[in-house]
């Protein structure tokens, strides 16, 4: 392994485990006698909480999934690959004799076996093993961090597929994160003629207009400043939103997409804020605004390194901080990613 | 079986120079619909003139009585009511070549301004600019007769009634929604309301070929009446959302597979909650009924399963399919019909209150 990313999905799951620590070391120093119930309580909600969704880590998992590397070593059967051959990674190890496998939508397996998400391993590693088939070799001009970038910059790739942007759609993207850079990327890549972006951080929002955002607005978590928020957009738009990416994802973010999209627009839903959502979902279905969701992505690699290579798009200012590969490194690394702000992408060099 | 029935009571009113005057239902004030006179515009080259003979009755034209307006379309000024029509050609403009005078037709209400994106799009039925019966401020076609635009009528088959025409409107709802759900001989559906709605979605989706269908209601009659018109399982659910969890499990049991499209009919957080989860992963949920606009739903674990939702506005280019699905009985809408009424100011007022009850009512006709 040569390069690894840190995505926002390894800092959810690291915080949980370290909280974990500290408190059961905290418990063991007083002695068991005085662990108050409390305390007992506390640490099984966190065991409880040490998970995205429905994946618990329930024993120490190795972490980190966006990455690539060099080939060491090849099996007796791979035959597009050679040792040397410089590779990015794509995740996911699907079954491949189920319908949604053979049906082309590999990415809903059941029995998807994915880089660090519980019970899988992940890849920040020296090195892995993994199927040849999914290890992607990289153009002499794309370098081993944009390889890496390929697995965040395919999630872009995806939403931008099964939201239909393309020459004629104007593009409207929620946040300005992480996720919301790369869609912007995407976006472009796919030829949207006008991307407006917003977020709460001004920072964030400049960023987004350094790399080829057409404006930028800037919005609150407030839901009473909606409908203002909406005619601003609207504004910078200066035309109907034919398609809107919510990578945020919470009740405000999709409400703002939902009433700014023209009438047979799409909204696609790709950040993950809040499960349980309140959005007016009549008055977007009466205008056939049609909602999409995506599920990481399905068959991105070529596409993403056809992009780097030709230079159609440029991740490279992504990547905000660099580390090695120590213990300190780890730590300090995963601190810098959490905290967001300036840190958008998170590096480590192997 | 209402009263009234064919040609009792009609009102038609007798001029002093010997021509029909022209009556309509119109919508004066909350919860008043009076008969009165209707003029007719002048024919255009491109319109025909139908006299009216059965018009159905839609939730749309009782919510338009009790409340004098839906969302932001508000009743100003009398309003002639009713959007569910057949009826017989008695003139033809000059550049109408398809119609004649005798034929008997289904009206698509819509009259769209073909001149915008959405129009040029081929999505008709989104344009800023329609003008829809009996959406104000449009007059409907609850009338001795009305003049339309003889593209928007469509020519019935000697086998297919008058009132099966009127019934093409809420059928194209149905037909409609299955094209946009992607309805078809693959996919397992299942319907949220066995209202007019979820009936005629039903009988859409089996047209399209839906291997098997489960339908939902909190009302045991309306289960009935869905699966003698063909679902293949009914089940009964609350409106409590504590009871959603094991209503899915027992929605899931009775379709004994996936769910690969739900059509919501009713329109609520429950029952769009209930659709989202029990759809599988990469299916489509449709929202058709028009219940709560604010909803609170599981959105992302729906979204991360690849779940889309899609929602339908009215229908496009929906009387030609419906029209052969009425002739080659791969549809029948007569069981829907249930009660009959005239065309005088007591049958009106009447005819509203029995399609305001619901219930055992499903659809209410006029014949005219």
């Amino acid at each position: 392994m040569k390069a690894v990313g840190i995505c926002g999905s390894d800092v959810h799951y690291l915080r949980v485990i370290l909280l974990f620590i500290v408190h059961s070391h905290a418990r063991t120093k007083r002695g068991v006698k005085s662990a108050s119930r409390a305390n007992i309580r506390w640490i099984l909600i966190e065991l409880q909480e040490m998970r995205i969704a429905h994946f618990v880590v329930k024993e120490p998992m190795v972490i980190g999934h966006e990455c690539a590397g060099v080939i060491e070593e090849v099996g007796s059967g791979v035959k597009q690959l050679a040792v040397g051959d410089r590779v990015a990674l794509e995740p996911g190890v699907s079954c491949w004799r189920c319908r949604h496998c053979k049906g082309g939508r590999y990415n809903l397996c059941d029995d998807m076996k994915f880089f660090a998400t519980p019970p899988v391993h992940g890849s920040l590693a020296n090195q892995i093993v993994h199927p040849g088939d999914l290890c992607f070799k990289l153009p002499d001009n794309v370098s081993l961090e944009e390889g890496a970038m390929c697995e965040p910059l395919s999630v872009g790739v995806h939403a931008c597929r099964r939201a239909d942007v393309g020459p004629e759609k104007r593009v409207l993207i929620m946040g300005a994160g992480p996720i919301g850079l790369v869609t912007m990327l995407a976006a472009r890549a796919f030829g949207a003629p006008r991307i407006v972006i917003v977020d709460v951080d001004e920072h964030r929002l400049s960023v987004a207009k350094s790399l080829g955002a057409d404006a930028g607005v800037k919005v609150s978590t407030r839901a009473e400043d909606m409908a203002e928020e909406i005619e601003k957009i609207q504004a910078a738009m200066g035309a109907e939103i034919d398609v809107s990416l919510d990578c945020a994802g919470f009740s405000k973010t999709m409400s703002t997409a939902l009433e700014a999209t023209r009438a047979g627009g799409k909204v696609c839903l790709v950040g993950m804020g809040h499960n349980e959502m309140t959005v007016p979902l009549t008055s977007a279905a009466i205008r056939e605004v049609d909602v999409v969701g995506i599920f990481r992505y399905k068959d991105t690699w070529p596409l993403c390194i056809e992009f780097l290579r030709s230079g159609k798009i440029d991740v490279k200012p992504l990547i905000t901080h660099r580390f090695g590969f120590s213990q300190k490194d780890v730590e300090e690394a995963f601190e810098v990613s959490a905290r967001g702000r300036d840190a958008i992408k998170v590096m480590f060099n192997l």
